[in-house]
């Protein structure tokens, strides 16, 4: 019996509901095929806004995937934070019983928590004051049920913690549960993110310049901005063991993760604290950047954050650059959900043998100097290894995990 | 299951920076709980007919410029602020080792960051000229990572930093958190506390959320910890001083306390509804085995959900069943302060170091806080004075 702090962790489940399809599988197939899951809002009035695209989640029917929440009594990222994580247990085949008996909980991420429920309410304190709030829809308000509903959910006792640290969150949830079952502290973590389309996030982004029209394109030369998403992921972690034991179909293992922080600037991101964060995660990984065959790129695809990645990624690479390829090209960007569904996507690269496109790519990006292989428009099949998965966020909060293929 | 409950490793509490109704510091804190005098303050801008018909503690008048300084004071919220202001005390009372910040991290705790900067926001969006005519530089507050990302531009810190968010708990899974960052060696040194914003629209959720003892006030600061494994930070630092520049607190000595375990647990699942005195009684029960502290040894508890309708009863039988009786000395800062919310914790942890340090006694004492929630969350923390 190993000691506690040398256990390995694994995942065996994935869940996704996303623009792109419900269900890891639906997920990565559009993925593979570049298709784009970027659509005019339907979720809130764009009258007055000149970029009205998002990638919404029209066809989410949490009636159809959860069993214990109730769309009445949850926000929506909540809900979709819920649907995600009981699709991950679903597809790792573990008896939801023994789930629920274990030392097990999640830890989630998220940038505006439950911001629908903010914009109703904005919408009536606007109308008819505060004092004229809905009591139903302030007990939805707190970012912190998004982990509440998937213990809720799953019926889990053990930490339900969320973790909104904004664009990165899915990564620090990642890192944190995996920290959890490495040093015994549970046995299964539920790790993700979830976030909402609403109307201020989008406000904000096209305030800032970051907005794209109508398409993204990272690492393209006509790159725009961001177009805003929403989505839940999530992944089940268990021990190498206990996944061998029980003869679970293991994706990945998660080697290791660094968190930082810029400490320069809230919006603008900083090249060398990034590359300070890639080699920490190298160094907990026990790796060096010549094992690393592919990144899951933050890449949002505005001008200044594709550069700065490509440089910090440089920084550490020097001209041996793997393959970096952003699938916010095709889902959008997910906020606090965006690097678990870069982390989902790792997991099934390794396990299926390819490599994400970057979708809407015409001319990679001169100015990004040489040597950079973004994947452009489809799937590349391949047998990586090891990737290597980012997240950056508002804040200067820089997270990045590594996952490697279970042999 | 494989997991057992191995002993934890302590972590040292070096300083606290905190800003409450009490003013500022563990001084003021203390003389506020023992003669259980306040003085009433005036609320937070704009307008007091903006607040519903509760009675409410906000931090007395804070000197924001003064103390931050007042370049790029304009943008940031109350949050953000009143976290700047417990973290630069804590830092700036902390026993400076000269190697710099850079390796420090923070871990804050705030539920749903500040609830009145994406209201406001929002509210731009629908009642400007045009939906996005928001102002670019509030953005920002409207993430719940906004406090601390700023405290670590303001303060140069470039470790590790999370903000996490657990309702009433959210202080409690900050110490969590930090037991892992410092345990796992992936931080050296952590700022990490709470910080809670009183605001109309918090105020009005309190209201209608009815979840509160009739009475309770709606109170709002920060309390923040520097904490460091245990050990690596006892040591004076060379030039032999505990106190060196930024505001002016008086020099208080330095915090002789660590932090043994924090266990914490979720029975909002219907499946568990209704057990959570035992669920509860598991938690302190393991917490205090991880610590390897005796029931009896604990001399004090903070309980955290004295003012909640509903809850404090649990709570009580559950410190009953894991403590062998209900414990005589109890502080109830949610009594006197308000309560804090996504604070509360870290004020319940402020409170019983204040209290020992302004009545130091032979004996090495140990403290335990409890936390209950609405929410399903629960959970615990044992404190121990250093030796």
């Amino acid at each position: 019996m190993p000691e506690p702090s040398d256990r390995r962790v694994v995942v065996t489940g994935l869940g996704a509901v996303s623009s792109l399809g419900i269900g890891a599988d639906d997920f990565t197939a559009a993925i593979r095929a570049g298709r784009s899951g970027v659509s005019p809002v339907r979720s809130f009035d764009t009258t007055g806004f000149p970029h009205v695209y998002a990638g919404e989640v029209p066809d989410f029917d949490p009636g159809s995937l959860l069993d214990h929440v109730r769309p009445d009594a949850w926000g929506r990222s909540s809900q979709l934070a819920a649907a995600a994580a009981r699709l991950a247990v679903t597809d790792s085949a573990l008896d939801p019983e023994e789930l629920s008996r274990s030392a097990a909980g999640s830890i989630m991420g998220t940038t505006s928590g439950e911001s629908t429920v903010v914009q109703s309410l904005t919408e009536q304190w606007t109308t008819r004051g505060l004092k004229g709030l809905d009591p139903r829809l302030v007990g939805q308000l707190p970012a912190s049920r998004i982990a509440g509903a998937v213990n809720y959910e799953l019926s889990l006792t053990g930490d339900a913690q969320t973790i909104p640290t904004a664009c990165s969150a899915s990564n620090y949830a990642l890192g944190y549960a995996y920290d959890l079952v490495r040093s015994g502290e549970a046995d299964f973590m539920l790790a993700g993110g979830a976030d909402s389309v609403n109307r201020y996030t989008h406000a904000g982004f096209y305030r800032l310049g970051a907005l794209a029209e109508s398409v993204c394109r990272p690492f393209d030369a006509g790159r725009s901005g961001i177009i805003t998403a929403e989505g839940g992921v999530a992944l089940l972690l268990e021990t190498l063991d206990h996944a061998v034991e029980r003869g679970a179909r293991i994706y990945a293992e998660v080697l290791g993760y660094a968190v930082n922080c810029d400490a320069k600037h809230m919006v603008h991101p900083d090249p060398h604290s990034i590359s300070a964060c890639i080699r920490a995660a190298h160094d907990s990984a026990g790796i060096t950047s010549d094992d690393v065959d592919y990144i899951c790129a933050h890449g949002t695809g505005t001008p200044t954050n594709d550069a700065t990645e490509v440089a910090a990624v440089r920084e550490v690479f020097g001209s041996a650059m793997p393959p970096i390829s952003s699938i916010k090209s095709m889902i959008g960007h997910t906020m606090g959900a965006a690097s678990g569904f870069g982390a989902l996507v790792c997991c099934k690269a390794l396990a299926e043998g390819f490599l994400p496109p970057t979708a809407n790519v015409e001319l990679t990006d001169p100015a990004l100097g040489p040597g950079v292989d973004c994947v452009p428009n489809v799937a590349r099949p391949a047998q990586p290894k090891v990737a290597q998965n980012h997240g950056f966020a508002f804040g200067g909060n820089n997270a990045i995990t590594i996952m490697g293929r279970v042999v | 299951m494989t997991t057992s409950a191995p002993a934890v490793r302590p972590l040292t509490i070096t300083s606290a920076g905190v800003v409450s109704a009490a003013g500022l510091g563990l001084t003021a804190l203390a003389e506020a709980l023992i003669t259980g005098k306040l003085s009433d303050a005036p609320l937070p801008d704009p307008s007091p007919g903006e607040y519903p018909d509760l009675p409410l503690r906000p931090v007395p008048d804070p000197d924001f410029a003064g103390l931050l300084g007042r370049k790029g004071l304009r943008h940031l919220d109350r949050t953000t602020k009143l976290g700047l202001v417990a973290c630069g005390e804590a830092l700036h009372s902390y026993a400076a080792d000269g190697t710099g910040n850079t390796d420090t991290g923070v871990v804050m705790a705030t539920s749903t960051g500040s609830v009145r900067s994406s209201a406001e926001f929002c509210r731009d969006t629908l009642v400007r000229e045009r939906p996005y005519l928001v102002n670019a530089g509030h953005f920002p507050n409207t993430v719940m990572n906004c406090c601390s990302g700023q405290v670590a531009i303001r303060n140069q810190l470039r470790g590790v930093n999370a903000t996490v968010a657990g309702g009433q708990l959210s202080s409690l899974f900050a110490f969590r958190y930090a037991h892992n960052a410092l345990g796992s060696g992936r931080a050296r040194r952590l700022l990490v506390g709470g910080v809670e914003e009183l605001s109309p629209q918090t105020a009005w959720a309190w209201q209608h959320g009815g979840s509160l003892r009739p009475g309770t006030r709606i109170g709002e600061g920060a309390a923040v910890f520097a904490v460091s494994a245990q050990n690596e930070e006892c040591a004076e630092p060379a030039d032999g001083s505990m106190v060196h520049g930024g505001p002016a607190t008086d020099a208080a000595p330095p915090l002789g306390a660590n932090l043994l375990a924090c266990e914490v647990a979720y029975y909002g699942a219907p499946a568990h509804r209704g057990r959570q005195v035992q669920g509860l009684t598991d938690v302190i029960s393991r917490a205090l085995h991880r610590s390897a502290v005796a029931p009896g040894d604990v001399s004090v508890v903070a309980p955290g959900a004295a003012h909640y309708t509903g809850l404090r009863h649990i709570e009580q039988r559950a410190l009953a069943a894991a403590l062998g009786s209900v414990p005589e000395r109890q502080v109830r800062i949610g009594d006197f302060l308000g309560e804090l919310y996504s604070a509360h914790g870290a004020f319940q942890l402020a409170a019983l170091l204040a209290l020992w340090q302004a009545e130091p006694a032979a004996e090495r004492r140990t403290g335990l806080v409890t936390s209950l929630a609405p929410d399903g969350n629960l959970g615990c923390l044992v404190v121990r004075e250093r030796a």
